[in-house]
């Protein structure tokens, strides 16, 4: 087996660079602040999970650094250039929870819209193989489990070599089988092929066992509670959650999260904001 | 078969209606028996056919030209809020104030042909598709959307890919309304002008006294509402067969 620390360890410019991040959204009667001051820098071919609780700000940190929303403050840099560098050099690869396919595809041809945009060649069918939908070509997202529609999602993300993934809660809408075989499943293609992913989730195992790192965020408006490294040997499986240095991880992130959640809920008491 | 329910209760009313207007001796210039209209139809039915089809020419070309003016504006209402505010106003302008107040104006403008009566119906139909469209383009699925800018994609490549897809469901709802009002606007043309198609044939019948054609052009016109219903739905079946599946799951 072989230790993951060379690949965490930068290899030159971080692939993801966020800086003094803060945002706020409009809201009736002043602003929602959603993030504060975030700092976050991920290596190329490192493996990041994003834990924290619902409504902390997540997806809004996600989209930030996609390019696809404009942070109050700081800067996000993405590749050595700006997020919006990025999109024109078709550097990522994005996945909801919600897998947005296009209902009046097939499954192929959805997969190819990023080649369609990009003007890259790739093997779709070949593709659709490695995430298990083979034979599943001419299938419509409709006549799709969530599952696989999910890996349709995975392949359209993969389709054009995009050397930054963005996953916002891929799995979060699945069944809890489903779920543990994505999970499986996404680790053997990262391992395979170690693009930089930015993962986020609400499910603690899922972080630990995917990650490289696991960054902890506050209630909102989210910060960065903790920076924890998961040094767990790769290649990983299922078995890995079953070792004491899995779970003392586990058990990690979770004091981190309710250390966080403890102290937001205190600072919100009257009494002891004074 | 989905059809014989229906076709059972159109014989059971007709056979009705025969059996009361015999029964109660009613006038044949106030209620005709069906089987004196169908007399009617069989006895001329090239009449009928050349009145039905000015007609249609009055009523699709009018859906067509209000299909293409309103779906142009749609697109570029759906990618500005400042035109969609702008360009309402006018737009519900156009439905409010009554067809039959602006008929003399047509006339003026576009002359005694078909193009006044195509212009009507164009107005009748214009206003449900231009908001069907313009709801239809802006209902994309912003995660389809995400996906897109962050690969760069450009208007045009949004615009064909997703957005023109997008709007069709809305676009064939409308256009589920707007037949029948495109046969109402090309008929009350054709009474307003007294010159063509089943407005005028309907005109005579009345003069006439001859209530056997009226209801004959009735029967007609009914049933090409059908039939035009029938086939834009036969086409939407076809076009969004994914629509179906997605909305069902
Ligand atoms: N476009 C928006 N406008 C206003 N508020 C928003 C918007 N998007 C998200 N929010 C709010 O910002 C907060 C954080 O949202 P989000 O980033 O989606 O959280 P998470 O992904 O961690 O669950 C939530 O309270 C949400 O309601
Ligand atoms: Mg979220």
């Amino acid at each position: 087996m072989i230790e993951s620390n060379a690949v965490s360890s930068p290899a030159g410019a971080p692939a993801v660079e966020v800086r003094g991040l803060s945002h706020a959204f409009d809201a009736p009667g002043g602003g929602l602040a959603v993030l504060s001051a975030v700092d976050l820098a991920i290596a190329p071919g490192e493996f990041v999970s994003l834990v924290g609780p619902s409504g902390c700000g997540k997806t809004t940190l996600l989209r930030a650094v996609a390019g696809l929303l404009a942070p109050s403050t700081g800067g996000v840099e993405v590749l050595g250039g700006t997020p919006r560098q990025a999109q024109r050099a078709h550097a990522y690869g994005l996945v909801a929870q919600d897998p947005g396919l296009l209902p009046w595809r097939s499954v192929h041809d959805n997969v190819r819209l990023g080649l369609e945009l990009t003007g890259r060649q790739a093997d779709v069918p070949a593709l659709l193989g490695r995430v298990g939908l083979g034979g599943f070509e001419r299938y419509r997202p409709g006549e799709l489990s969530g599952g696989m529609r999910q890996r349709a999602a995975l392949a359209r993300a993969l389709v054009h070599g995009p050397r930054l993934l963005l996953m916002d809660e891929p799995f979060g809408a699945l069944d809890e089988l489903s779920r543990e075989a994505m999970r499986v499943e996404l680790l053997r293609l990262w391992e395979a092929e170690r693009i930089t992913v930015l993962f986020v989730t609400h499910a603690v195992r899922e972080a630990v066992l995917l990650s490289d790192r696991v960054v902890v965020m506050s209630p909102r408006p989210g910060r960065i509670v903790a920076d924890i490294p998961v040094p767990l040997a790769r290649p990983r499986s299922e078995a890995s959650e079953d070792t004491p240095e899995f779970l003392a991880l586990v058990a990690r992130v979770r004091a981190s999260l309710h250390a966080a959640h403890g102290s937001a809920r205190a600072a919100s008491t009257p009494g002891d904001a004074l | 078969m989905v059809v014989v329910p229906p076709l059972v209760v159109a014989v059971v009313l007709l056979a009705a209606w025969e059996a009361w207007v015999r029964l109660r001796e009613v006038r044949a210039y106030i209620l005709p028996p069906p089987s004196a209209v169908f007399e009617a139809l069989r006895d001329d039915p090239t009449r009928y056919l050349e009145a039905l089809g000015e007609t249609l020419v009055s009523a699709v070309g009018g859906l067509v030209v209000a299909s293409v003016i309103a779906f142009a504006l749609a697109v570029v209402m759906a990618h500005s809020r400042v035109l969609e505010r702008a360009l309402y106003p006018p737009a519900l302008l156009v439905k409010v104030t009554p067809i039959v107040a602006v008929y003399p104006l047509l006339l003026i403008w576009f002359g005694f042909g078909v193009w006044p009566r195509i212009a009507v119906a164009a107005l009748i139909t214009f206003f449900p598709m231009l908001v069907n469209a313009v709801v239809g383009l802006r209902a994309i699925d912003p995660r389809a959307l995400d996906v897109m800018r962050v690969l760069d994609a450009s208007r045009a490549q949004i615009f064909w890919r997703l957005r023109l897809p997008s709007s069709l469901p809305y676009v064939f709802a409308a256009l589920r309304i707007s037949v029948p009002l495109s046969l109402i606007g090309a008929v009350v043309a054709e009474f307003l002008s007294g010159s063509a198609g089943m407005g005028q044939l309907i005109l005579q019948a009345n003069g006439a006294f001859d209530t056997p054609t009226l209801f004959g052009a009735i029967f007609v016109l009914a049933a090409a509402g059908i039939g035009v219903t029938a086939l834009v739905s036969y086409v939407e079946s076809r076009v969004l067969d994914w629509h179906a599946a997605s909305t069902a799951g």
